[in-house]
């Protein structure tokens, strides 16, 4: 795996092996934070930063330390750098950390995170590794910022809180509370499912 | 030293954990002063709106507030100031809601009679449905509203209510749980002030 190049890794991790659509990662923020894209777009890009970041610390951490005691000291940067964000939101944009809540500590159970760790961090080069943390995060950013779209769009009329639609559409509430998640992301997979398993057809 | 000897993994986990927790707290050090000045002013502006202010994005908040609240005290239960003729009393309040502590601000005339102004401070509603209390709709309800006998938030109607003499505002829809929670905290929170103020007097 170590000949892996950078353009084979974003496919990978934006498309063919998406951490949401495939490996089914990082279901529970999928859920939670999507009913509305400036949320979401913070969200994701936290998460960016600390798949990044984690996996550059791993990846020059990983000769240091034990075998025995590597998945603590990978929850402990993970935890390191969600403080971080967590930290620099509540300081810098105080209106988004008061929305986000409790979602922005939560991104420390993300899987994603610690998938990509153990799964790539562990046996690569740190800027590699940088580099797959930082497109793991986006294949996550574009499937939620999708969902995120239709279910602001259609829960509340508005695109990052910018009226579009007219004032007579009727808000559907049920794409403001989680279920509607289960079905859009439901749908997201069933559509991406279709697409690669033709592809594999066909060949 | 072997690597997976027993001394050196408890070395290793103490070492990294005393480093990263150590520049955390550097990091949070760093930011508590801006922090802390992000709660003061979302606090100022609170207040503000409870009396009724219209807070503009370019005001000064702080200044503003000792303005309008020339004693201002964050120790008294309760603060006190005369606007344009009107007598005002104002309160932070907390209370339960469906899923947490909701916390704000209120506003009343000195005589109890109407409500001046309502501003949530923070909550843990379900976004989008019992969050929307902390949308603009909503808060501006309460304004003006008339509260001898406390308030109502009304279920149900879809018509809304423009009506500031009836006591009551209108709920939000799939949100009932978290109305009926706030009709509470506002309830107690007047009868509290009622019975801060005639302590005091």
């Amino acid at each position: 795996m170590n000949g892996d190049s950078p353009a084979k890794i974003l496919k990978e991790n934006v498309w063919t092996n998406n951490p949401i659509f495939i490996q089914i990662l990082g279901i529970c923020s999928t859920l939670a934070v999507t009913n509305n894209l400036t949320n979401t777009l913070i969200m994701t890009l936290g998460v960016m930063f600390v798949a990044a970041f984690t996996n550059i610390t791993v990846s020059l951490l990983k000769q240091v330390i034990p075998r025995k005691v590597r998945m603590i000291v990978q929850t402990l940067i993970i935890a390191f750098y969600v403080i971080i964000v967590d930290i620099l939101l509540r300081a810098y944009l105080p209106e988004i950390s008061k929305s986000l809540g409790p979602y922005v500590g939560l991104i420390i159970t993300n899987c994603i995170i610690m998938g990509r760790a153990e799964a790539f961090a562990q046996s690569h080069g740190p800027l590699i590794s940088a580099w797959d943390g930082l497109t793991s995060g986006l294949g996550y950013m574009w499937v939620l910022m999708l969902i995120a779209f239709v279910r602001e769009i259609l829960g509340f009329g508005t695109v990052f809180g910018y009226a579009v639609l007219p004032e007579t559409f009727t808000p559907w509430t049920i794409m403001v509370m989680a279920p509607s998640a289960f079905f859009l992301l439901g749908s997201v997979l069933w559509i991406a499912k279709a697409i690669i398993l033709k592809k594999e057809r066909g060949k | 030293m072997k690597k997976d000897s027993l001394i050196y993994t408890v070395l290793v986990t103490a070492v990294s954990a005393f480093i990263f927790v150590f520049l955390l707290s550097l990091a949070n050090g760093a930011t508590s002063e801006k922090v802390a000045e992000n709660q003061r002013v979302l606090e100022a502006k609170a207040y503000l709106t409870a009396a009724g202010i219209a807070v503009k994005e370019d005001m000064d908040v702080e200044k503003e507030l000792m303005t309008v609240f020339p004693q201002f005290d964050s120790a008294r239960p309760y603060q006190e100031t005369t606007l344009n003729g009107k007598k005002l009393i104002v309160a932070p309040f907390q209370g339960s809601g469906l899923w947490g502590t909701i916390y704000g601000v209120l506003g009343m005339s000195a005589d109890f009679s109407r409500i001046v102004g309502m501003e949530i401070l923070s909550h843990s509603e379900t976004p989008g449905l019992g969050g929307r209390i902390d949308e603009a709709w909503f808060k501006d309800q309460f304004s003006g509203e008339y509260a001898v006998d406390g308030i109502v938030i009304r279920h149900g109607g879809g018509k809304g209510d423009t009506d500031k003499d009836n006591g009551e505002v209108d709920g939000i829809t799939g949100a009932s749980r978290t109305s009926d929670s706030l009709q509470q905290i506002i309830n107690d929170q007047i009868d509290k002030m009622k019975s801060a103020k005639g302590g005091m007097n």
